[in-house]
């Protein structure tokens, strides 16, 4: 890996990301790994894969809401961006399914902060 | 495609839930209407209002309505189409909000990727501070911001900073203090697993501060995914040149090392940090020399806490004037607390130093889970106290903590209601402590001791009325004898439930009575007659079979066997058994 130039720093923190826009985040951090979120990230790999949906499934720390462990971000075009939790397998394939495939919010399991 | 979305939650816990019944009315009105296919209707878990009545969020617009009626419906729908148009009386105004700057990225960015820190403009802090500021506008950025430190005691950042700096040694050092060990505390984990690297960026410019060439993070060890990430997080700084020699093509150098701490409380204390990273016993040692004078192996060392340093990137990048815009008079910028115990959301709360307690507990955490009034909330730890119900509107700052008999701490923060003992809490901390007190000075090993000797004495309803008064004698004693910080602060748990719940205490020495039903020696559990409907279940759960009796004649406790366990009182679905 080259070392950095302080304008090399500056292009990387202005360059456009060229990622699709679609993403699913999932907290791994401690307290979602406890609460079971290892196994929902892979899970979500895992059928992305199999469905060959163009969504990316990111890693991500702890938001902070450790009551609604395990947290699972979903952030598809054209829907607000929003945080569902206590998320296993079966609500997992719910929003795959409802939201990332039909572009509708799953009832019941969105939890909303003021931040 | 929808253009809107309206969120909806019954967020009123006294009478049954509406939310669905207000999701079919809205859905309903939304058909006859034609709009269906326009403005999606969601139910959710929760929408960040705690007892308001029905609330409705709308979105991408943000706004939130509360106390909705039935009747509203037509009036928040036409006010979605009219694009921009709020509800002036409905609308919602919060007392309380979050404000992130310690956890800016943490939950966005992914934290094993330095790409990721870097797009959302990590290590321009460090850029600026290498390329333009130079060592003395560093300090000045930072002295205007007003930063004082997070690990608990305040100490004004930059000061410490500037001391280490004009100390003439070839060597210095600076050190981040990760041995988070307050029970219930654990931002600094958070931070460290969420996004490392804007720790290590906060490590690197302190080391420029006072030109250090070393660094280390002393973490302990029992948090093995911190550790692992910090570790990626530090050599992927050292593959791009951010770490190393010549940092960003300057003539600044510093290599970061990781020492584990093997779960010592006292290793959180610098001086014993210090010695334990010196591969000594972990005890403290007598201040001054302070550690920016004389520190790790005798020479000039900073040593600073996660969250303290994992600001610092914020303020060279916004500038200190801006910082110094947030919190109160003495203290500035934002606070990030653990809130847990006996509330709803438990997890971590950013806010703005001068926000109230109650706006925490009540307004961000939504109150209590049992729905039962708070009755106090103990804040830093160990070596913090209890504020009671009463003084929960208190800005939050150092200094008024410190007034109420408590302190800030690290940012550990139990709710407690009215089943916590008061007598009890303490037990707990001074138990903790006294497991913990390294034993090289006499307060703190034998002061804990005999105090919680006290404790124990009384929650077992052999107390006398003078024991209290020793109580007081021994925790001064502590509070002015003992060598460091530990021993110092120990005795807060128990003298700030002495100074508001004196009358929990003389209900346990005089009546024999714990009035939460904790105290396992003062309750008696016995089967309520009239309300026994003889099934057995008690009978059947009892570990001690200390219930006997059948289905034909009934159950009774007897006194002698019972361990009071409580397994008969959980059990029992007709609460035939009463417990006091």
């Amino acid at each position: 890996m080259n070392k950095l130039s302080p304008a090399d720093l500056d292009k990387m923190s202005k360059a456009p990301s060229d990622k699709p826009k679609d993403w699913i985040k999932v907290g791994l951090s401690s307290c979602g790994i406890a609460a079971g979120a290892d196994e929902v990230f892979n899970f979500f790999v895992e059928e992305v894969k199999k469905r060959n949906l163009q969504i990316e499934i990111k890693k991500c720390g702890c938001a902070g809401m450790c009551y609604a462990e395990p947290l699972v971000e979903v952030n598809v075009e054209g829907l607000p961006s929003v945080i569902y939790g206590s998320v296993n397998k079966d609500i997992a394939t719910k929003i795959l399914e409802k939201h990332v495939i039909s572009k509708m919010l799953v009832n019941d399991y969105i939890f909303e902060v003021l931040i | 495609m929808y253009t809107k979305v309206i969120l909806v939650k019954d967020t009123d816990l006294k009478r049954e839930d509406k939310t669905r019944e207000f999701y079919t009315r809205l859905l309903d009105y939304l058909r006859e209407a034609s709009l269906h296919e326009q403005i999606q209707v969601v139910r959710v878990a929760d929408i960040g209002v705690y007892d308001q009545g029905l609330v409705v969020k709308v979105l991408p617009d943000k706004v939130t309505y509360i106390n909705v009626q039935d009747t509203d419906v037509k009036k928040i729908v036409d006010a979605i189409l009219s694009e921009g148009k709020v509800i002036e009386d409905l609308v919602f105004k919060p007392k309380a909000k979050q404000h992130r700057i310690v956890l800016r990225n943490c939950g966005k960015i992914d934290p094993e990727s330095i790409d990721d820190y870097i797009a959302s403009g990590g290590y321009l802090a460090l850029k600026k501070v290498l390329g333009e500021l130079g060592q003395l506008k560093l300090i000045d950025e930072i002295k205007l911001s007003g930063i004082r430190g997070r690990g608990g005691a305040g100490y004004p950042t930059w000061m410490k900073w500037n001391f280490a700096r004009e100390m003439n040694s070839a060597e210095k050092f600076v050190i981040c203090n990760a041995d988070e060990g307050d029970p219930g505390a654990y931002m600094d984990r958070s931070v460290l697993e969420g996004d490392p690297h804007s720790v290590i960026e906060g490590l690197i410019i302190a080391a420029f501060a006072i030109g250090a060439s070393k660094g280390y993070f002393y973490i302990r060890a029992e948090y093995p995914l911190a550790v692992e990430r910090i570790e990626k997080a530090i050599k992927q700084a050292y593959d791009y040149g951010l770490l190393g020699s010549g940092i960003l093509g300057s003539s600044f150098n510093l290599d970061i090392d990781i020492r584990l701490g093997a779960g010592a409380f006292v290793c959180g204390e610098e001086t014993a940090l210090i010695s334990s990273i010196e591969g000594k016993r972990g005890t403290p040692h007598p201040r001054p020399p302070y550690p920016s004078v004389k520190g790790l192996w005798g020479k000039p060392t900073v040593i600073n806490n996660v969250e303290t340093l994992a600001n610092i990137p914020v303020i060279i990048a916004k500038g200190g004037k801006w910082f110094a815009q947030i919190g109160t008079q003495t203290s500035k910028g934002t606070k990030v607390f653990a809130v847990t115990g006996k509330v709803k959301n438990s997890g971590l709360v950013e806010i703005a130093m001068g926000a109230t307690l109650r706006e925490i507990v009540m307004d961000i955490c939504g109150g209590t889970l049992s729905g039962k009034p708070i009755k106090a909330v103990q804040t830093g730890g160990p070596s913090g106290g209890v504020i009671p119900e009463e003084l929960l509107d208190t800005p939050v700052d150092y200094e008024n903590l410190q007034k109420l008999g408590s302190i800030m701490g690290s940012g550990g923060m139990i709710v407690m209601d009215d089943d916590d003992c008061m007598v009890d809490i303490p037990k707990f901390y001074l138990g903790f402590c006294v497991e913990e007190s390294c034993g090289k000075c006499a307060p703190c090993r034998i002061g804990g001791f005999q105090m919680l000797g006290y404790l124990k004495k009384i929650s077992e309803g052999r107390g006398i009325p003078e024991d209290l008064g020793q109580l007081r004698r021994i925790a001064q004693a502590m509070q002015k004898a003992s060598l460091c910080g530990l021993g110092q602060t120990a005795s807060n748990p128990v003298l700030s439930t002495l100074k508001y719940f004196e009358d929990e205490y003389n209900e346990h020495i005089l009546n024999k009575r714990c009035p939460a039903g904790k105290c396992s020696s003062l309750i008696t559990y016995t089967i309520i007659e009239d309300k026994c409907k003889r099934c057995g279940i008690c009978f059947n759960n009892c570990p001690v079979k200390a219930i006997s009796g059948s289905k034909e004649e009934g159950y009774s406790i007897a006194q002698d066997k019972c361990i009071k366990c409580g397994q008969c009182f959980d059990v029992c679905k007709f609460k035939a058994i009463n417990k006091k």
